[in-house]
């Protein structure tokens, strides 16, 4: 008999007396692996206090991220999503438009401009022709330019979406919108609702965790990773390169590990006699807290070091370790979804390519970001396919809007340097692995790539077909706030049958 | 079939129902509490609100008894068996059974159904909505409390309600909490922190009754800042704008008007009047200004390329959906885009509430116009001085102009409303920018025959010219204005009077100005008249006073400010709740479904704050007293704190609700604090806190109250209180926001360019209050603990147990600190001899006994550590971080023992 066994079974005595049919089950199935962690620990998996006649305590009661099973069979266990803050360029990077070279240079025909608000263009601004150079790749034949010639071989595992639009076309409000589904603050992030949903698989780790690159965070803030509305055990954990991976993980300068562990056992048994005193459950979740709070500050350095990966996957990836970078965190969302976590958010910020400066252009800015994703989101691919992971982890990558075929004229003056304005009526995201259509297009955007003509998808369809991989009906799945019963999709949202396996 | 077999069918089965109307005693079918419910889990989402397949819904009464696609009305009061919505729902055909494709109605419900119809479908009003009426006592419960000495407590009100029900439920009270336990609940309720020692020494030997502790309590200044956090969850409070940029705002003083409006017990009445409407009282003080900042604390958006007039919109749709669900608990959100789904108010209704908040002056500007300026009281002086000068040599209409321009600077046009630019340009979609030959124009400027025109400005080039002509480029010259380099500055030109509205043409002229250079940007254009009373002795002062306050650099904050008549603003119906696609006009007026409004009151929002506060408006005090309850038992009265509408819990103890409503209005006059008083003097509420499994079992959410709260605590407390045990807490009360210590690397928001400043001295130490709340990147410790990020109203917060919280407790320098000192104070009060150290800080924390296996425990933590410490000195060299401290391997142990005790779940939460 474990100790927390013995407890409930002391408290049960002392309390119940003659009601003999109501006892506590205690079901721990498994042992803390290889921490030796014994004579603090129970011994006991957190939330395997079953539901029981005396105490009716769900998992959840005892560990708020204790994976559930979704409704219905998933195609995916774990996402990784991949967001260029800052919105690329679709028409440089995937929707080729052979049309767009010849009008280059020239004034902007008025039907695109009619009744049209930009955020910056003003007046008529002139037709940018695409600065890379395309051509099509794999046995799909999939359009996929210059700037990004490592992916270009790995095409035939992905799903492009061409005709992804969105109402918002300044960053904050389109990166909340594309990240909580409204523009507004408030509303809970996919990786909050999915973790709510799903829980998670590795007790030792957050179960959704962001990793962001670029030196900035998104325009929006951390409220594209909050849990808005729903418990705020649901929002997303930074996981950061410099400093304590996560906030207060490392332990105080004159504590050694073994004296952490002493003090979580002081506390625990202490805590112990207050639940001796007080019966209240809410306790014995505190004592699995910090038992998990033990184990992460083990396993979460562990898993954010990428030193120990073998030098042909630092290769693979163009790692470059003990930096900030958007290589390291490809690698490190392999990592942390293999070891059981369930979403895993990359931001890479610095794709904002108004042509204000060299580092803002299409023309030069916008390759050099190209090349720092180029080989890492290749090299994830290849590399969660070679471990079998592909099939089981859905990969999402785009920005929060896409960029005008219009040469930008801030407030109608003459660039230094080429760049597109926001642009949100068509734009390209690309979506890989669990339960996605290898080698699928879908969206056809007009001439200039500045509309959607057909096979258009708004932001609520793609939150509806990821929450649909992951096993939900996204009409079905809410949780009531402020009177009502809230959706990632409001009262929207179609299935994107056609990237569907 | 014959017509003859149908009547004579007819007859029998009207036969067989009247039997069976006689037989069984119906009892009358209550249409809220028995059919809504029904309706709204199974009908409503296909009838009702957004969808009304087959043209019927059951959302409003008139609707559900209308004519459907088919012709006739699915309802026929009376007559069950004669209506559609019975005959559909019993129906065998699945694709004309309803719910269509869902599982049927129960048998029971639909029996339910049938009766209500034949009872003459009678459509009945939400309990929320239904007046407070004057309470009365239940009957003496049979349950006896008994005290400490066994003597007989009398019980109050609130405990004949709780015990009425207990009885009912065959559950039996808990016994009164241990003083000393109670004292400490008390305190951490009422001030947000543990009990002072004197005052635990005063009621341990019982020199004052728990009674006299809770007054003490009550009139600590500690009180406002508790009850304050709670507050500024409603009202969004936080110290920077949001959005993408997320920049500071000086937001303080109002947070300072709340602590200060919860100490003075300033009555809930005018608390709601002066947030909502201060600015439209007669005469307001600078205070009444001030707590108009309420609704000010909408989020801004700086970002560059997005629309003012959007985001000001978003504000104001955000102030309607505020006000309601603070002061209705009613979900107004919803009806934004389309008539409430559940509850009976309509897509316009939202509107005609939004027309009355649709004319404040602010417009999302950047500097966030208009700010209350608090002077100096010599300034303050000067400005009684210009408006008594104006009222003497001109009149008191006048004097209020020159006192209101002073006092916030309104009205005046902000630079964004600026259009058809020739070499200008709305520079970051802010300010007017314009080049050597630019112009626009200033469409419909009303200057009131002003003559002057103030021009707020900055320029980086010398020797230009902005004129401005009446109407256009040819219109008539009213203004030549030399503009040379110069900060950002108000300026005074004269300007010619103007009857009635005229667009103003600009044009720039600058040598200097380099191509594409901006030769000024503007931020406000304001026209006013200049000082009366020029030939008068004194004038120069006055004029030059008048010219020292426009330059002052004062504290603002921003507040409302009603548009003068000449800038109103039309109200119209967004289409689906898009703010681009106008509907038909709307005035200001009330939802109908709710409380009515009364002539005697205004079509503003004063009005509507009046309308609020009247004590024949049943939600607010409902909405207050629930949420006093929720925030000292953890669980409202009705559970959905946000909402009492017809989605809403049932309230656990209706009738106790409305005792305490009644009581908070017509007894009380709106008290909080005398609400507080009741409820924590109450058995209820000073009953133990120690559950059993058969209590758990029967109500593991305590809502039947046979057991005292026991509840974490909240992020503020957490921190609060572990400054205060070891005695690190600053008692320095107002102003500008803090700063303790976070980890570097927190604050990465893109264009901003602020930083934390780690505070130094006290200010390290200052309640959680006061910390600096940044919305997009808050104070990582309280985020941890639940508190939101104050974007949006919160009407709750969700209490979370998680293991990242154990890491701030354990971790973070501010809870190190804090372990050190309380470490120094337990060696102090025993120096020779550890145990007790150890006994005397745990019941210095949680005010009880500690037991032999903590101890123990303790005991054993602290051996361990002393020994590793004795033997291995280095650890000591920055123990914890802290640079030259002189730390002894005993200070470092019992440091470790101090640590543990500050993350105790006896002391994170309410006992």
């Amino acid at each position: 008999m474990n100790q927390l066994e013995r407890l409930l079974n002391e408290f049960l005595q002392q309390k119940l007396q003659n009601q003999t049919r109501r006892h506590f089950l205690m079901d721990c199935v498994s042992k803390v692996g290889g921490l030796a962690m014994v004579p603090l620990l129970f011994g006991c998996e957190p939330g395997t206090i079953k539901k029981s006649q005396g105490l009716n305590l769900s998992d959840r009661d005892l560990n708020p991220l204790a994976p559930l099973p979704p409704p219905f069979a998933p195609k995916a266990k774990s996402i990784i999503y991949l967001h260029m803050a800052g919105a690329p360029s679709q028409l440089e990077l995937f929707d080729y438009k052979p049309e767009l070279v010849k009008y280059d240079g020239k004034a902007c025909p008025e039907s695109l401009l009619e009744g049209r608000q930009f955020a910056f263009i003003r007046g008529v601004p002139n037709i940018l022709g695409p600065q890379a150079k395309f051509s099509q790749h794999g046995q799909s034949g999939a359009w996929v330019s210059d700037y990004l010639p490592h992916f270009s071989s790995v095409v035939d595992e992905v799903a492009f979406l061409k005709a992804v639009h969105t109402d918002q076309f300044n960053h904050g409000p389109a990166q909340l919108f594309m990240q909580t589904g409204s523009p507004r603050l408030g509303r809970p992030s996919i990786g909050s609702w999915v973790t709510y949903g799903l829980g998670t698989e590795n007790k030792n780790l957050p179960g959704f965790v962001v990793l962001t690159s670029g030196g900035k965070t998104p325009d929006a803030g951390k409220s594209v990773w909050g849990s808005g509305f729903l418990p705020s055990v649901y929002q997303g954990v930074q996981c950061r390169s410099k400093g304590d991976p996560v906030l207060y993980l490392q332990d105080p300068e004159g504590m050694t590990r073994d004296m952490k562990k002493s003090v979580i056992q002081a506390i625990n048994s202490a805590n112990e006699e207050s639940f001796k005193d007080f019966g209240d459950p809410e306790i014995l979740a505190r004592i699995n807290q910090y038992e998990m709070a033990y184990r992460m500050q083990i396993e979460v350095p562990e898993v954010m070091n990428i030193n120990d990966e073998p030098e042909a996957i630092q290769k693979l990836y163009g790692t470059k370790p003990g930096e900030e970078s958007f290589a390291n965190n490809c690698l490190l969302a392999r990592k942390l979804v293999e070891k059981g976590v369930r979403f895993v958010q990359l931001y890479d910020w610095g794709w904002d390519t108004h042509g204000t400066s060299k580092k803002e252009s299409i023309d030069s800015g916008l390759r050099q970001k190209c090349q720092e994703i180029d080989r890492p989101i290749t090299a994830l691919l290849l590399d969660l396919k070679q471990r079998g992971l592909l099939e089981e982890t859905l990969v999402v990558w785009g920005g929060e809007f896409g960029r005008t075929p219009m040469q930008e004229n801030r407030e109608g003056k003459v660039q230094g340097w080429k760049g597109r304005d926001h642009h949100g009526d068509a734009f390209t995201m690309w979506m890989a692995g669990g339960g996605i259509k290898k080698g699928a297009s879908y969206g056809i955007t007009d001439d200039f790539g500045f509309a959607g003509l057909d096979e258009r998808v708004s932001v609520h369809d793609i939150h509806a077909t990821i929450l649909h991989l992951m096993g939900f009906d996204h009409e079905q799945f809410t949780y009531d706030f402020q009177g009502r019963p809230f959706r990632l999709t409001d009262v929207e949202g179609e299935l994107i049958h056609s990237i569907l396996a | 079939m014959t017509r003859e077999r149908i009547a004579i069918l007819l007859s029998v089965l009207l036969g067989v129902s009247l039997l069976f109307f006689f037989w069984k005693e119906e009892e009358k079918i209550d249409f809220s509490t028995q059919i809504k419910p029904i309706l709204n889990t199974h009908c409503i989402t296909c009838h009702g609100g957004v969808k009304k397949n087959g043209e019927f819904s059951l959302l409003f009464e008139e609707e559900a008894f209308a004519p459907t696609k088919s012709g006739h009305p699915a309802i026929i009061p009376g007559d069950p068996n004669g209506s559609e919505l019975i005959r559909r729902l019993t129906e065998s055909d699945p694709e004309l059974r309803m719910p269509y494709q869902k599982s049927p109605l129960s048998e029971e419900e639909i029996e339910l159904l049938k009766t209500w119809i034949r009872q003459g479908a009678k459509w009945g009003e939400h309990w929320a909505y239904s007046p407070v009426a004057e309470p009365n006592l239940p009957a003496s419960p049979s349950t006896a409390s008994l005290g400490n000495n066994n003597e007989p407590i009398p019980l109050k009100p609130i405990d004949y309600y709780v015990r009425e029900k207990l009885e009912e439920l065959n559950l039996q009270p808990s016994e009164q909490a241990d003083i000393s336990q109670l004292i400490r609940r008390a305190a951490l309720d009422i001030t947000g922190l543990p009990p002072s020692q004197e005052l635990i020494q005063s009621i341990q030997s019982g020199k004052i009754s728990y009674d006299t502790a809770v007054d003490q309590l009550l009139a600590s200044p500690s009180f406002g800042e508790k009850w304050a956090s709670w507050w500024l969850d409603l009202a969004r409070y936080a110290d920077t704008k949001g959005y993408e940029r997320d920049v500071s705002r000086t937001m303080w003083p109002y947070r300072d008007w709340v602590i200060r409006a919860f100490n003075s017990d300033k009555p809930f009445d005018e608390f709601t009047i002066e947030q909502l409407a201060g600015d439209l009282l007669h005469n307001p003080t600078t205070d009444q200004l001030a707590a108009t900042a309420f609704h000010r604390n909408t989020m801004n958006n700086d970002e560059g390329g997005t629309n003012d007039e959007e985001f000001r919109v978003a504000a104001v749709l955000d102030r309607v959906s505020t006000t309601y669900e603070v002061w209705q608990s009613t979900t107004m959100a919803c009806v934004q885009c389309h008539s409430h789904p559940y509850d009976p108010i309509r897509h316009e209704e939202f509107y005609q509430s939004t027309a009355f908040f649709n004319n404040s002056r602010d417009e999302d500007t950047h500097d966030e116009e208009p700010k209350l300026r608090f002077y100096e009281s010599e300034d303050q002086e000067r400005l009684n001085e210009i408006v008594n000068w104006v009222s003497e040599n001109q009149d008191d209409e006048e004097a209020d102009k020159f006192k209101k321009f002073l006092t916030y600077q309104e009205p005046k046009y902000a630079a964004h409303i600026a259009q058809d630019f020739i070499k200008s340009e709305l520079i970051d979609t802010k300010w007017l920018g314009m080049q050597a030959d630019g112009s626009c124009y200033l469409r419909d400027i009303d200057t009131q025959e002003a003559d002057q025109l103030l021009l707020n400005y900055w320029s980086d080039v010398d020797g230009s010219t902005l004129t401005i002509r009446k109407d256009g480029p040819e219109g008539d010259i009213l203004s030549t204005i030399p503009i040379n380099k110069s900060a950002k500055a108000t300026r005074t030109i004269s300007f010619p009077k103007l009857s009635g509205k005229h667009d103003l043409y600009l044009e720039m002229k600058s040598p200097k100005a380099k191509t594409e250079q901006n030769a000024i940007a503007v931020v406000w254009f304001a026209f006013l008249p200049s000082l009366p009373g020029k030939e008068k002795n004194g004038f120069e002062k006055v004029q030059n006073n008048w010219e020292n306050l426009i330059a002052a650099k004062t504290t603002t904050v921003p507040i409302l400010i009603e548009n003068p008549s000449f800038m109103s603003r039309e109200t119209h119906v967004f289409e689906r709740g898009n703010w681009m696609i106008l509907g038909e006009k709307v005035s200001p007026e009330i939802p109908k479904s709710l409380n009515p409004s009364e002539k005697k009151w205004r079509q503003d929002r004063l009005g509507f704050a009046e309308w609020l506060v009247d004590n024949q408006n049943p939600l607010t005090a409902r909405t207050l007293v629930n949420r006093i309850w929720d925030q000292l038992f953890g669980r409202g009265i009705v559970s959905t704190l946000e909402d009492m509408g017809t989605q809403s819990d049932p309230p656990s103890h209706p009738e106790l609700l409305d005792y305490l409503a009644w009581r908070v209005m017509n007894e009380y006059d709106w008290s909080i604090k005398e609400l507080i008083r009741e409820i924590v003097t109450s058995e209820t509420y000073k009953q133990k806190s120690v559950l059993s499994p058969e209590l758990f079992a029967a109500d593991p959410q305590n809502k039947w109250y046979a057991r005292g709260p026991r509840i974490r605590l909240s992020a503020e407390q957490v921190r609060d209180q572990a400054l205060a045990v070891s005695g690190l807490l600053s008692s320095k009360m107002f102003g500008k926001p803090v700063m303790p210590p976070q980890p570097e690397g927190i604050w990465q928001t893109v264009y901003n360019g602020e930083s934390w400043v780690e505070a130094e001295g006290e200010d390290r130490y200052r309640r959680g209050i006061y910390t600096f709340l940044k919305r997009t990147s808050p104070y990582p410790s309280m985020v941890t603990f639940d508190a939101g990020s104050r974007e949006v109203c919160l009407s709750r917060r969700i209490v979370t147990n998680t293991p990242l919280q154990a890491l701030v407790t354990l971790n973070d320098p501010v809870f190190l600190e804090a372990s050190f000192h309380l470490a120094k104070e337990m060696m102090e009060s025993n120096p020779a001899d550890p145990k007790s150290a150890i006994s005397y800080g745990y019941s210095k924390l949680v005010l009880s006994q500690i037991s032999k296996n903590t101890s123990e425990a303790m005991m054993s933590l602290y051996k361990q550590g002393l020994s590793e410490y004795q033997t291995r000195p280095e650890l000591l060299e920055k123990f914890f971080g802290f640079k030259n401290q002189i730390v002894t391997p005993e200070l470092a142990a019992m440091s470790l023992v101090a640590n543990a005790f500050l993350n105790l779940d006896e002391f994170l939460t309410k006992p």
